[in-house]
């Protein structure tokens, strides 16, 4: 279990998140929706301490961070950042190493894992997003859903409790989005316990075991997906009559 | 006409002089920028973490070395300095200065590189647990060298010929070497145009290998293969 408890994010005096809690449940899959600049991603990102709240509290699996008194130590958010994936919008592979190296980089350089062991993990994962055969491929030579793919295999590289997805398939074209979508709704039937901001509702309504409706900030209703069509809140109507 | 006389110098001080390139340039070159290289990246780094003091400081040495001349720097090292009770050798003298002022230049091209690196970058190191160090040596200064080695072997490039400026302050290197030959015979016109070929030999191979750095490093760039 992921609990965020009163989570609080400013950014030069601007309240981005006010007081969010959240419980992801283990093996599940959330959806975090909401309309843009509402917050969405600044959670997602407080959730792998790319951002580190100001105040309130993480609790990942027993692991407890409390922000906003003493200055958390920067080994438990660096031991945090190792038990949370990440996947970028912008996937942000590494452009010097080839695949494979991307997904050998976290074993190598974090865990310290052999070079063998790290080679053969990161092969397992490269053949389960399908691109064993692009293990020597630079990312320059891989088309943007292969890109991700490769991204999100890098990220479970680390073995994460958790695996954050940031808008995963807004940087792609349409026909490359299904490859990536794919293999996200591939791990959500598996245990990985999933967060994923989207705004692919259709695909969200697919996977998504509980949704977070994200407004302003703040957290409108959450519930478990099947609520969400049937949410009588006027600003979830709305902005689901938008799309 | 070029005299039998003419040649016969050229050809008998052409091996003293490249083989003072040997012995002093090239070493003299290497330390330096070896030296500088440490001096410019710690530089950067402290002026890229915004530290007030240490960024002032920093920006301080940037200041006053590119805002004096090298040759000023040598004369103040070397002839200025034993007058506050340090007495320097010339060799040691010459590779504080060279470095110095390498270093100074060098910090404005490796903080440029290190800052064109994307944040997503950093990021991407972070997300997956690395710290600081970690993210910069695995992930940014592996491509900020690909961004700062042409800028760099251009201050390399033109240390090999500031360290004729040695020949100030008594080092033996390829320039002094010319010039005494050049007095011993009377023909400073050959003489100099040897030394500036030999200088040029050098620097052409430079230029080599600053192709094939730039060639290795450019692994993952669009169309190169590796």
């Amino acid at each position: 279990m992921f609990q965020l408890t009163g989570i609080t994010k400013k950014f030069g005096g601007k309240a981005i998140l006010r007081s969010v809690s959240l419980t992801v449940e283990s093996q599940k899959t959330t959806v975090v929706i909401g309309p843009s600049g509402s917050g969405k991603t600044t959670l997602l990102r407080c959730m792998n301490l790319l951002e580190i709240p100001d105040s309130g509290t993480l609790d990942l699996e027993g692991m407890k961070l409390v922000f906003g008194g003493a200055p958390v130590p920067q080994k438990d958010i660096l031991r945090f950042r190792q038990r949370t994936g990440m996947v970028f919008q912008a996937f942000n592979l590494f452009p010097n190493r080839t695949a494979l190296g991307n997904v050998m980089e976290g074993p190598l350089t974090v865990l310290k894992k052999p070079k063998p062991e790290a080679r053969d993990l990161a092969l397992s994962l490269l053949e389960k997003v399908g691109l064993l055969e692009k293990k020597d491929s630079y990312p320059s030579q891989l088309s943007g859903g292969q890109q991700q793919r490769v991204a999100i295999a890098r990220a479970m590289a680390m073995k994460p409790e958790v695996l954050l997805f940031d808008e995963p398939t807004s940087a792609l074209d349409p026909e490359l989005e299904a490859e990536v979508l794919g293999i996200i709704r591939e791990l959500s039937q598996e245990d990985y316990t999933i967060v994923i901001v989207t705004h692919k509702m259709s695909f969200a309504r697919d996977v998504g075991d509980q949704f977070v409706f994200v407004s302003d900030g703040e957290i409108l209703e959450r519930g478990p997906m099947s609520g969400l069509d049937v949410s009588r809140n006027p600003r979830i109507r709305q902005f689901l009559s938008m799309l | 006409m070029i005299s039998q006389r003419v040649v016969s110098i050229i050809l008998e001080s052409f091996w003293p002089i490249f083989s003072a390139g040997f012995a002093y340039t090239i070493p003299l070159t290497l330390i330096s920028f070896g030296l500088g290289l440490v001096i410019a990246v710690v530089v950067a780094l402290v002026r890229i973490a915004g530290v007030k003091v240490f960024c002032q400081i920093a920006e301080f040495y940037v200041w006053i070395v590119r805002g004096t001349p090298l040759l000023v720097q040598i004369f103040i090292i070397f002839y200025g300095l034993p007058n506050a009770g340090v007495v320097l050798d010339p060799l040691p003298a010459a590779v504080i200065a060279f470095s110095l002022n390498v270093g100074a230049y060098s910090s404005e091209t490796v903080r440029a590189a290190i800052q064109s690196i994307s944040k997503g970058q950093w990021e991407a190191g972070y997300s997956l647990g690395m710290t600081y160090f970690q993210a910069l040596r695995r992930v940014v200064i592996p491509q900020a060298a690909r961004v700062s080695v042409p800028p760099l072997f251009n201050s390399f490039i033109g240390l090999v010929k500031d360290t004729s400026l040695a020949a100030n302050i008594t080092v033996t290197e390829m320039f002094m070497v010319t010039q005494r030959v050049a007095a011993a015979t009377y023909e400073p016109l050959a003489l100099y145009c040897e030394v500036a070929v030999i200088y040029l030999i050098f620097c052409t191979v430079l230029s080599r290998v600053q192709s094939l750095a730039e060639k290795k490093l450019s692994v993952g760039q669009s169309g190169v293969e590796k």
